[in-house]
């Protein structure tokens, strides 16, 4: 409890009532095998279930230019087969069995999990190691796949009003190539992927030194040592995987965008900043920051731009946590009669607030018991604490900042709020991207 | 969770790509063209799982109480189902009196206006909230938060569900912000395809109407909510369901305490006469410009939750289209790649609710995935589904109730369930039992009688000059523009 001790006495006075409450720690135990496979177990004997999660240390960041999408393709084709396991028969094995499976890609990591029941621990283990040692691609199945994603990119992006303006936001505001592009990728660059490249990400990424397995729920870890060995222990490590630089430039003017969308009913503002990436101090202070703006209904975005002002009919920020230079956003949809450059300007006017005011002890207060209460939550399913676990581990390289968030939520002082909000919201920092309703032709 | 989630970002920013949509269910089967080899070890045992019994309780005024302790976390969940205050009975002229009734209710009461509401509801990180449906019989009030603080979070919600004032200044507000959600919710294709849907298969039953309109929201006055409120929001109507950190004998006097004013009414709910299956195959097209694929959404009135058929019902769902496994997904997705995905469903509740069926798919393929549609819907009625096939599924019904034992709140809602539609106290403890004697004479059956091709009734939402031949092959064709008028 003595980490309590730095803090003012009004502050250590609402610890002292939180520390009568049940602390939520994940407890766990972190080793690699031989041939490098992170290895982090948590056992838990309250329901008679395991979830697994594998991350890989790959995402669309490590994209080639020409190849945009492909790691969230490459994604789809883990569920396609591999030497003991055939197309389809991943997933029907894993719902047969009582379980739920899934993967995700996103621009820093690639994750694939599954939850069970206990009693099925060889299963899950067997077709997660059998993927990694031995992927079977055809030219048919990356054909199959590459129509479904193509499919996914349509259903999500080009047939949904604002589906393009995400890709304009990250487009607009970074110069890496790294985070510049999206992860679903675009059509022409999806119709290049070939088998070849399949087979070299393969090689390349899908090594067990290239990876983190987390496993959380009823099992005991000995046991699950033995197993781990058994499936995954003769997987031959590969060279170091090469990790892009994702350094950006200073950016030295605000660049801005208007984009026509021919689905949107309403403009749509959005502003960002770039920002430190997730798990330094100063990020935490950003995440602090844009609670304070935006979390819940009684938030000062909310109560300012929505009800009183009427400006927007909803209104957000947000800090986004990567391994790279991440993203502080800002964004509303603007009222039909209200004016763009009306709603840019009252956002301006709560940053230029946070930046000069302190926030009051009532608004921190909020922010310490969203971090508490989502610490508690976080922990009810397996899975959740098994993705948690191997994402930060992965991203982070520590998988403890599962049980550190609130520690280092309670870090961020009023003084480090005002002190981010003027060093990275700034008018040569930012990025607008304004997207009008197409008019009708 | 949530490693990049932050405070409120939309969906779309969240950008997260992944395989299949993120609530999957169930596995698959037959237009697998490569053999499974069979060689990962499986557990031939299905683990059993004893569901711990919810305990019941009853207050003088009526209202049922379901509590489940788990004390693995210091959190507290409590749900109400109010039979009556949900959409359905939306008076004539006033479509989303019943949602707006609840959406109001955190608004103010006698004594908090809507921002000390907000303020206190957020102070302590606890969840309030209220909700009806348009097709719904029920309003759902939810709070929940965190075990050290629950006294001061169970007393705002309290006051919440049993003083609400309604003021007139918050509606004119709230009125302002629906207005625009109407006219945005009309840029999505699966809210137009399911409001057709709706319309198409429930005919004169009230579940046909899925959204207010304007006039309807103009309509509507906090008088119109006061009387609502008062009518509707009644413990005898009424389930409670506690899950979490909580036990029986420290949270039923507070119960009482708080709820036992509560006062009973002699309303009971009646619903109108079932909806019954359309008789006619219809095609309805919602014209979208610019839309580079076609919604498609199929289906008809099928059954309700007591149905005898329904455990027939629920493994014929699996065969044909529940989750990333069945023969819709292997078919439409996995073999010919025309979508991101293709799934079946149903609901049933104490009225039929109809089966559906329903992919995204590239505009161009529209008319190979409306033969692979109708073709999966013609092999499950004219062939019996083969052994290892059904086994499958019957299994994936069966073994994933494990899972549910991770979530309090689940089970809970399997207490609820049984509740809400009377079903036997040892419902879920032969609920596997009932699943195990599904015969493929069961499933081809129940088929037949439900997934009639004769009278399906089909919605398709895109570029209609370019799907409108394609369709016209599967019934008398009626083309909508987005604002749902007839055009031709």
């Amino acid at each position: 409890m003595k980490k309590f001790l730095a803090f003012s006495a009004v502050l250590a006075l609402a610890f002292a009532a939180l520390a009568a409450t049940k602390e939520v720690v994940i407890p766990f135990k972190q080793f690699k095998l031989k041939n490098g496979l992170t290895v982090i177990l948590s056992e838990d004997h309250s329901a008679p279930t395991y979830s697994i999660a594998v991350s890989y240390n790959v995402g669309s960041r490590n994209e080639k230019e020409g190849r945009t999408g492909f790691a969230h393709l490459f994604e789809h084709m883990m569920f396609q087969g591999s030497e003991n396991v055939a197309k389809m028969e991943h997933s029907t094995l894993i719902s047969t069995n009582g379980g739920s499976l899934n993967g995700t890609t996103d621009e820093d990591r690639t994750l694939y999990f599954e939850t069970l029941p206990a009693n099925q621990m060889d299963l899950g283990l067997f077709l997660e190691a059998d993927r990694m040692r031995s992927l079977a691609v055809t030219q048919a199945t990356l054909d199959n796949q590459r129509n479904a994603v193509q499919e996914e990119r349509r259903l999500r992006v080009d047939n949904q009003p604002y589906g393009k303006t995400f890709e304009a936001v990250n487009a607009t505001a970074y110069d890496n190539f790294g985070y510049r592009h999206s992860v679903i990728g675009s059509m022409e660059d999806l119709n290049a992927a070939s088998l070849q490249d399949v087979q070299e990400f393969f090689k390349r990424y899908y090594a067990p030194n290239n990876a983190v397995i987390a496993i959380v729920g009823d099992f005991k870890s000995d046991e699950v040592q033995a197993k781990l060995n058994k499936y995954f222990g003769d997987i031959p490590a590969q060279p170091a995987a090469p990790q892009p630089d994702m350094a950006e430039p200073a950016q030295k003017a605000e660049r801005r965008k208007t984009l026509e969308d021919q689905f949107a009913q309403l403009p749509r503002l959005d502003i960002v900043y770039k920002i430190p990436s997730g798990n330094t101090p100063d990020y935490y202070a950003l995440r602090v920051m844009c609670q304070i703006l935006s979390a819940g209904q009684s938030s000062r975005m909310y109560q300012h731009l929505v009800k009183e002002q009427e400006l927007a009919q909803n209104a957000f920020a947000g800090a986004g946590s990567q391994r790279g230079p991440g993203l502080a956003q800002f964004g509303a949809m603007v009222r039909p009669g209200k004016d763009v450059a009306a709603v840019e300007k009252a956002i301006y006017a709560e940053i230029a607030k946070i930046q000069t005011e302190p926030v009051t002890d009532a608004e921190l207060e909020k922010v310490h018991m969203i971090a508490r209460r989502s610490e508690v939550a976080g922990a009810q399913s397996t899975l959740n604490r098994a993705i948690e676990l191997a994402d930060t581990a992965v991203n982070f390289g520590d998988a403890n900042l599962v049980n550190e968030t609130y520690k280092k939520t309670i870090a961020v002082t009023k003084d480090d709020v005002m002190r981010v909000a003027k060093k990275y919201l700034t008018e040569n920092n930012r990025t607008v991207i304004v997207t009008l309703p197409k008019k009708a032709q | 969770m949530r490693k990049s989630l932050i405070c409120l970002i939309p969906v779309a920013f969240m950008a997260a790509w992944a395989q299949t949509p993120q609530t999957p269910q169930a596995p698959a089967s037959k237009a697998v063209k490569e053999a499974f080899k069979n060689k990962a070890p499986v557990s031939k045992d299905v683990l059993k799982v004893k569901f711990p019994n919810a305990v019941e309780s009853h207050l003088d005024n009526g209202l049922t109480i379901l509590i489940l302790e788990n004390h693995r976390l210091p959190q507290i969940s409590m749900t109400m189902q109010i039979r009556g205050a949900g959409g359905l009975f939306d008076p004539q002229g006033m479509t989303g009196l019943a949602a707006v009734t609840a959406q109001m209710m955190r608004e103010g009461t006698i004594t908090r206006n809507s921002k000390q509401i907000a303020e206190e509801v957020d102070r302590m990180a606890a969840s309030i909230s209220a909700g009806a449906s348009t097709d719904s019989q029920y309003a759902d009030f939810f709070m929940s938060g965190l075990t050290d603080n629950f006294v001061d979070w169970f007393a705002l919600g309290t006051d919440v569900l049993l003083h609400p004032s309604f003021p007139a200044d918050e509606w004119t507000k709230l009125k302002q912000r629906q207005l625009i959600n109407l006219r945005q919710q009309r840029t999505n294709p699966s809210f137009l395809a399911t409001e057709r849907f709706n319309k198409a298969v429930y005919g004169e039953f009230p579940a046909a109407i899925i959204s207010a309109t304007p006039a309807s929201l103009e309509a509507i006055t906090p008088e119109a909510m006061k009387k609502f409120w008062a009518e509707r929001f009644v413990p005898q109507n009424t389930i409670l369901g506690i899950s979490g950190d909580v036990t029986a004998a420290e949270i039923l006097p507070k119960l009482k305490a708080a709820l036992g004013g509560w006062k009973k009414s002699e309303w009971t709910p009646k619903l109108p006469a079932d909806p019954a299956p359309a008789t006619a195959a219809r095609v309805l097209l919602v014209n979208r410009p610019g839309s580079v694929q076609t919604n498609l959404l199929m289906g008809n009135i099928a059954i309700n939750r007591t149905s005898p058929d329904y455990p027939a019902f629920v493994v014929m769902n699996q065969v044909l289209g529940a989750g990333s496994t069945a023969r819709l997904f292997n078919n439409l997705r996995e073999d010919k790649g025309y979508t991101y995905g293709a799934y079946s469903s149903f609901s049933a509740a104490t009225f039929p609710g109809p089966w559906r069926a329903n992919a995204e798919v590239r505009t161009d393929v529209t008319e190979g995935s409306m033969r692979e549609f109708f073709n999966e819907f013609k092999r499950i009625r004219e062939e019996k589904v083969p052994a290892a096939e059904l086994e499958e599924k019957k299994r994936t019904v069966v073994a994933s109730f494990a899972l549910s034992m991770e979530s309090p709140a689940s089970l809970l809602n399997l207490s609820i369930t049984r509740k809400a539609y009377g079903l036997p106290a040892d419902y879920w403890d032969t609920y596997p039992a009932k699943i195990a004697a599904v015969t493929p004479e069961d499933i081809q059956r129940v088929a037949q009688k439900y997934l009639s091709l004769d009278n399906i009734q089909i919605v398709a939402v895109g570029d209609v000059t370019k799907i409108k031949p394609v369709m016209e092959k599967y019934g008398k064709v009626t083309v909508f523009d987005s604002e749902g008028k007839v055009v031709e």
